[in-house]
């Protein structure tokens, strides 16, 4: 079969391999959106420089951002990779990595989440089978226990500091160029910096004690809004908001009037994290917000905390109105343009790619045999699998146990009847067919929902467990 | 492994007035032994209801089960033959009804095992419709049990 595969070239392996990162980085993220939304709307009220502050409920600010959201993006990465169990191991081995440093682990959750994840995936692969039976619940839950003990302390010990050694690099590369006096320079290294929740300790850390002082002496500071300008953030929602995929398009105006109004710039980073190109609109919204700071000769008076246009409003002095929100305008409208042609790119090189893949594979199939004729079944999935990637095949129903149970029982001896070896096919419940799955197999009254947890899986309907015309297909694809 | 669960929970009867009906009757023989409480059939017929006749595995032959774990004592099978074709939703017409409950996600699929056996079979598919009593039906297990 392989003659007939047409050898991808590189350029377009290298994209699709950025673009299978991109979706798992959305998939780890977009999951918990909300979370981001419930700590910046408590952040925003509560907070000593928020709208009504309330010391007590203030307390909950901290503990949510340096253990929730970060736990809440690792058990996400480790369900990802390794189902129930993934994300339990991937929690647990985040854990150290955040005890094990002082800063926001979030980059740290989203190399640690998915990585417990694929350790716990790998162990259960290797003594598949080899587990008497009745000893499997303690197996299982001992083997977990162990390895995450192991993930939990050497996370503490060496991944942590090696993200905190990082962190202090980033610190330092903001001083040299400081010291070159090209503020808008800055950017380059405060946005990406930013989004990997370090903005508190750049702003608050660097920023604003340089700001201090020249306030002191001048009255105002530019310093103050280098990294604070909600201009940037505010053009990236808003390009979500009109070229976005669907679901960040639905949740990205929430997230714009917690970002600008109140200020709570965490809400923006999840969308930069899903697609890191847009990085780049993001330094060079802020890069021309500097600009023109700079051009109009006007700072602040003190640190906007947080970061909302009315903090910026509030403490901006006398005459400097003009050249601040002039700063601020400017930002938001050259970071959408930009991030509106970078999510369109983006878009339109998806499709083409799924319309090459679609072709390809429909070719292969027409090659293969006359009666697998209509092998393609992706109406609402976006990528199709060709038939020698397919892997693990996963059926899936409500429960989880019966009909998907037997429908795996059968085609598995079909399998096996057909000499083809290689292919994994397990049964699981909608919602935990883990990533690795290349094709879900359902019953077509539960498609649906099968679709909308599993939105880049290639999805077969079938309306018979066994002897599906579908499922006729789908084997003869595999001969 | 199949043959062993079944005995005992097997039923022939001529007709049923409805699907729902057909879940119920299915299902006496587990719930007398204490192996299911009420509600699990109850479960099962509100997931018919929710996702549609997925349960009809192969045209004929259904296989009502629910997630409600808590409801099942014991995992266990039972069989209910109709001489009447009764319908379920989506116009499927069913004559044989396994009732599935399962306590965990592993004992029963030994169960599963042989049911697929009897149903990817033709040969066996068709003489296992026209079984008649239960020692023909476990007779016809044991053929293809493994």
């Amino acid at each position: 079969m392989k003659d007939i595969a047409p050898s991808p070239d590189q350029s377009s392996g290298i994209r699709a391999k950025v673009q299978a990162f991109g979706g798992f980085l959305t998939n780890m993220v977009l999951p918990n959106i909300g979370a981001f939304i419930a700590w910046g709307i408590l952040t925003a009220l509560f907070i000593p420089t928020g709208w009504i502050p309330n010391e007590s409920l203030a307390n909950i600010v901290g503990p949510a951002i340096n253990y929730l959201l970060p736990l809440l993006l690792a058990y996400t990465g480790g369900k990802m990779v390794g189902g129930k169990r993934g994300a339990v191991m991937g929690a647990v081995g985040t854990f150290g990595l955040i005890v094990g440093a002082d800063i926001p682990m979030f980059l740290g959750a989203m190399i640690v989440g998915p990585l417990g994840g694929w350790i716990i995936k790998k162990f259960d692969k290797a003594i598949h089978g080899k587990v008497p039976a009745g000893f499997e619940m303690i197996v299982n839950n001992f083997s977990l226990g162990i390895l995450g003990f192991l993930l939990m302390i050497s996370s503490y010990l060496f991944t942590g500091p090696a993200i905190e050694f990082a962190n202090n690099l980033v610190k330092g590369g903001i001083q040299v160029l400081i010291d070159t006096g090209m503020l808008p320079l800055l950017s380059l290294i405060n946005e990406p910096a930013k989004v990997l929740f370090l903005n508190n300790a750049i702003d608050q850390g660097i920023y604003y004690p340089l700001g201090m002082q020249r306030a002191a002496e001048v009255g105002k500071s530019i310093y103050f809004t280098v990294a604070s300008n909600p201009g940037p953030g505010l053009g990236l929602l808003l390009a979500y908001t009109f070229f976005g995929s669907k679901t960040s398009k639905r949740t990205a105006p929430g997230a714009i009037i917690i970002h600008f109004f109140g200020g709570i710039h965490e809400l923006y980073f999840p969308y930069v994290l899903m697609n890191p190109i847009t990085i780049i609109g993001m330094i060079g919204g802020a890069m021309s917000g500097i600009a023109t700071f700079q051009l109009f000769n006007v700072g602040l008076v003190a640190g906007p905390s947080p970061g909302s246009i009315f903090a910026y409003l509030a403490l901006t002095p006398k005459g400097n109105f003009l050249g601040i929100i002039a700063g601020v305008l400017v930002a938001t409208v050259v970071s959408f343009i930009i991030t509106s042609f970078t999510l369109k790119a983006i878009g339109a090189e998806k499709e083409e790619d799924d319309k090459e893949s679609f072709e390809q594979a429909a070719e292969k199939s027409k090659s293969m045999k006359e009666e697998g004729k209509k092998v393609l079944n992706s109406r609402g999935g976006s990528s199709t699998i060709a038939a020698e990637n397919i892997s693990k095949i996963a059926f899936a129903c409500d429960a989880g146990a019966g009909s998907s149970a037997l429908g795996a029982t059968t085609f598995r001896k079909k399998l096996k009847k057909n000499n083809i070896e290689g292919i994994e096919v397990e049964h699981y419940n909608i919602e935990d067919v883990p990533e690795d799955a290349d094709v879900i197999v359902v019953h077509k009254n539960l498609a649906d929902r099968a679709r909308r947890s599993h939105q880049n899986k290639r999805i077969v309907t079938i309306e018979n467990f066994i002897g599906d015309p579908n499922l006729e297909s789908l084997l003869a694809e595999l001969k | 492994m199949l043959g062993q669960y079944l005995k005992g929970n097997t039923k022939f009867m001529g007709e049923v007035s409805s699907w729902e009906d057909s879940i119920k009757i299915a299902a006496e023989p587990l719930l007398a032994k204490n192996f299911i409480k009420e509600k699990y059939i109850k479960s099962m017929i509100d997931n018919v209801h929710e996702y549609g006749a997925y349960i009809v595995l192969v045209p004929g032959i259904a296989m009502p089960h629910a997630k409600d774990e808590e409801s099942v004592n014991k995992t266990g099978m039972s069989f209910l033959k109709l001489e009447k074709a009764v319908e379920y939703p989506e116009e499927k017409e069913v004559k044989i009804i396994f009732v599935l409950a399962a306590k965990d996600n592993s004992e029963h699929l030994e169960l599963i095992a042989d049911l697929s056996s009897i149903l990817a079979d033709e040969e066996v598919l068709t003489k296992f419709k026209n079984v008649e009593s239960e020692k023909e039906l476990i007779e016809l297990i044991k053929t293809v049990e493994e």
